[in-house]
């Protein structure tokens, strides 16, 4: 179905960079990038109104290859900096990317803790199970018995179920994409930026350097897409049970969704019925009655 | 200076700091400035915990290591602190039957001590009173014994009770029954003249100033990690939050809250964090982060003594070179620090002004012994501050002409290139924290390094050139006053920090000027730590008989940063690194010492 676009709003062109791409060729990062463009444009959201956030590592590197405001900042920390663009100016769509690698492992704990706060801010896990700019280490996400770089007898580790992990923070949207699907790519993200509080987006993608146990065949073979099997994306338990299972088939698009959490700035009572963003309020506050107190 | 000290002690949780307020206040609104001192252990109840009250009718900001009255709550303070008492001085215990050991009764005797033991528990029953209303009674019983109007008190009592009718009426007759006592005991403290100008001072701690300061300076953003000393300027800014509007936010980790408040300043709002040593490790790599992209930032680091976890609820100044060395690359940045509560007020506008002007991180450093003491101070002046956002650009006129590579343009005047907010319809850039050209996109080449490298230390040389030399202070004829660098003192004293404020008490005092009449002493006070100008301090050091650093620190850390930067070394060093600050007599005695 062909998409209207406003005749005013933004196009693909205006995201255009003239910084060549980096990645490999055949990298999922390419279908997310030109998703998370058209996403974006679909919403009609031009470059200038937003701000897009980038954590280290090869999606990092795409930090130059679009247009919009962007950050590209240290690795693990890509949330606690969206989260605090994002209050400072509530108006502002901020989108936050990262690897599994920075996710699920340095920046782990920053991750609960977004999906407890519930911060209205959108997710995107670049999710390709190794630590590709570095080449091809093992990360929490890497299945057990792969010989990775630093891994030549394959980690010791347990692997990480990282959805199962998402789901017991009681998440309020989760879904996940497959790169080489940009249709999907860019529906799902389309929802992930208009959620209420946190979203959670899982981009399962190729590393056609590094990643030899989930190639973009392999991942083009297993998806599915859960709506079109009516899945009812109010219902947590299946939608948890749908995500942890990728053995046979792997459930995409909106697994779970719900709009009736408030998000951290809405629960924020000194916030309560203000007009005026943290941004636009910078001026000289009157302390003459808070200096009563000391008097 | 005619000063009076009374110290309250007991364990964490007995209500000393309750007392501790109250004396304070009441006797600040009776015409005294008043100086507080707290001591405690790292645990929530318990231990032996102390408030100290030093007062005057003269400015007074430090603490003198002998007092004139110790009120005990528990009997560890009958076995502790008796030498801590003046010679007449008078300790109020309530622990019956006690008896001193000899060597204690020796020394009550020799300083003709007199100890008093009021049956606390009993009246406190006879008045149908729970346990804790022990400070009040005694509270009234301290008041009454320092000739003090008793309702002055009961006025002071009733606003903090003032939503509790019943609570209210029974603290009055405690002040009531305490007040009774005093007149039994007859005994009596002899307090200086009072003076009209305290009573409309305010009485502040300096965390409550910085916070005041925060506030003023039009942040919006509080996010902060609970660590000594820096949480009360956490909770007071959380505890005020629905009288400011501010979003805050209690963080995960120091990296977290370092991020948070980096993210609302890059989006363009005024952010701020607070911090102690070990958190502000964690938030360093954060610092370089801001410094590549130059997102203006504060971080307020509130030092206690280290290594490691040290000594959590005790003072020093061990952290000058750890701010000023922080976080890896080589980058544009200040150190400056706050000396007390109103430094702690004015300074975070200032902060604010100089991070948003050079667009780097700024540290503005405090310590638990300004975070936590009690200052009198007069209420602060609301016309004096100027917010000063530098380059930003919000016309839409201008934001419209500008280009993506104005953001990061290595041919900017200083270094210093244009900033606007996402979310302004203008051209857009990357904040990259990867080496990149002038519109932010990743640029490896050398030329680029070079010359951004060069455009970010540009930056250094502006701020050193804008920032103001030392402050010199010299005392004549009892008044305190600012010198220009045209009076070259005999003695030239040199710290920074919250030394300032027992300095100059030694300063003003006739003991020091009385013994060393023909030596003129002048205080050189650093509040901009980096870049450090010197200019100053290299004329007064050739001319000054005798140059002695004063510093919280092993190391003699701002003294290294001199030698550093001139090649002069201060030998003559007073070096304190026990936890505590430095105490009025101590100072002036080991200043004198030097001297002779």
């Amino acid at each position: 179905m062909p998409i209207k676009l406003d005749a005013n709003g933004p196009v693909m062109k205006d995201f255009h960079s003239e910084n060549r791409c980096t990645w490999c060729d055949g990298c999922g990062n390419y279908g997310i990038w030109t998703g998370v463009k058209s996403a974006l444009t679909e919403l009609g959201i031009a470059p200038d109104q937003c701000l897009l956030c980038f954590d280290v590592g090869c999606h990092g590197n795409g930090s130059d290859k679009l247009k919009g405001y962007r950050f590209h900042g240290l690795h693990g920390r890509v949330l606690p900096f969206a989260a605090g663009a994002k209050l400072a100016n509530p108006k502002l769509p901020v989108i936050a990317f990262g690897g599994d690698g920075a996710s699920f492992s340095e920046g782990i704990g920053h991750l609960v803790h977004a999906v407890r706060s519930h911060y209205p801010i959108t997710f995107v896990l670049h999710n390709n199970g190794n630590y590709g700019l570095t080449t091809g280490q093992s990360s929490s996400l890497t299945p057990q018995g792969q010989i990775m770089n630093t891994a030549p007898n394959s980690m010791p580790e347990m692997t990480l179920n990282s959805m199962d992990f998402i789901f017991s923070l009681e998440p309020t949207f989760v879904a996940r994409a497959f790169s080489g699907d940009i249709k999907q790519v860019t529906s799902v993200l389309k929802e992930a930026i208009r959620h209420r509080g946190f979203a959670f987006v899982d981009i399962l993608q190729a590393c056609p350097t590094y990643n030899k146990f989930a190639t973009h065949t392999m991942l083009l073979e297993k998806y599915y897409k859960v709506e079109d099997e009516n899945h009812d994306t109010s219902d947590f338990k299946k939608a948890r049970a749908l995500a942890i299972d990728t053995s046979q088939r792997i459930a995409t698009g909106i697994l779970y969704r719900n709009e009736n959490v408030p998000n951290f700035y809405e629960r924020l009572v000194p916030r309560q019925g203000k007009t005026t963003t943290p941004v636009e309020e910078v001026e000289k506050f009157d302390v003459t009655e808070l200096m009563r107190d000391f008097l | 200076m005619n000063r009076v000290s009374l110290k309250i002690v007991g364990s964490s949780g007995q209500g000393l700091d309750s007392m501790g307020d109250i004396v304070a206040k009441a006797l600040k609104r009776s015409g005294y400035c008043v100086f507080g001192y707290r001591e405690y252990p790292s645990l929530i109840k318990g231990g032996h915990a102390s408030f100290q009250l030093d007062a005057s009718n003269q400015k007074i900001e430090s603490t003198e290591t002998k007092v004139n009255v110790v009120i005990a709550f528990n009997h560890h303070v009958l076995e502790k602190n008796i030498p801590d008492l003046k010679p007449g001085g008078i300790l109020i215990h309530s622990t019956p039957n006690w008896k001193f050991p000899t060597a204690d009764q020796k020394l009550i005797d020799r300083l003709s001590l007199s100890i008093v033991y009021l049956p606390v528990e009993e009246i406190l029953t006879k008045l149908g009173a729970k346990p804790v209303l022990t400070n009040v009674l005694l509270t009234a019983f301290v008041w009454a014994m320092l000739g003090q109007n008793i309702d002055t008190l009961k006025k002071m009592v009733g606003e903090r009770f003032a939503k509790k009718k019943d609570l209210l009426d029974l603290n009055m007759r405690c002040i009531d029954e305490g007040s009774r006592l005093q007149k039994e005991h007859k005994l009596s403290v002899a307090m200086p003249k009072p003076k009209k100008e305290w009573e409309k001072c305010l009485m502040i701690p300096g965390s409550k100033a910085m916070g005041l300061g925060t506030v003023h300076a039009g942040v919006r953003v509080y996010a902060g990690y609970p660590m000594t000393p820096s949480s009360p300027l956490l909770s007071y800014i959380a505890d005020i939050q629905n009288r400011t509007g501010m979003v805050i936010k209690q963080a995960e980790d120091e990296i977290t809250a370092a991020q948070f408040v980096s993210g609302a300043m890059l989006m363009g709002t005024r952010a701020l964090t607070g911090t102690s040593g070990g958190g502000f490790d964690l938030m360093s790599e954060t610092v370089s982060l801001n410094a590549i992209i130059e997102n203006p930032t504060v971080f307020v680091l509130a030092q206690r003594p280290g290594p490691a976890t040290g000594l959590p609820t005790w003072t020093g100044q061990g952290d000058l070179l750890m701010a000023i060395g922080t976080s890896h690359g080589e980058f544009a940045r200040c150190v400056m620090s706050v000396s007390n509560a109103e430094d702690s007020f004015y300074l975070v506008n200032d902060a604010f002004n100089i991070a948003e002007k050079y667009q780097i991180s700024v540290i503005l450093m405090t310590d638990k012994q300004t975070m936590e003491a009690l200052y009198t101070e007069k209420p602060y002046d609301l016309t004096k501050i100027v917010i000063d956002r530098g380059s930003l650009v919000t016309d839409p006129a201008k934001l419209k002409k500008l280009k993506s590579t104005d953001r990061y343009d290595p041919n900017a005047k200083d270094g210093i290139s244009p900033r606007w907010l996402p979310g302004a319809k203008a051209a857009t850039y990357v904040a990259q924290g990867d080496e990149h050209n002038a519109e932010g996109s990743v640029d490896e080449s050398a030329d680029n390094a070079v010359q951004q490298m060069n455009k970010r230390m540009r930056k250094q040389d502006a701020l050193k050139t804008a920032l103001p030399e030392p402050e010199l202070y010299r005392v004549e004829s009892g008044k305190l006053k600012v010198e220009s660098a045209d009076w070259s003192p005999d003695v030239l004293l040199i710290g920074w920090g919250s030394t300032k404020s027992v300095v100059l008490d030694v300063l003003k005092s006739s003991g020091l000027t009385t013994q060393n009449s023909k030596l003129s002493i002048g205080y050189l006070h650093f509040t901009y730590l980096w870049p450090l100008k010197t200019e100053k301090f290299e004329k007064l050091t050739k001319t000054a008989k005798k140059t002695i650093l004063i510093e919280g620190n092993f190391q003699g850390q701002l003294g290294v940063l001199l030698r550093q930067e001139t090649g002069i070394k201060i030998h003559d060093r007073i070096l304190k690194y026990d936890g505590r600050p430095f105490f009025y007599d101590e100072l002036l005695n080991l200043i004198s010492k030097h001297l002779s």
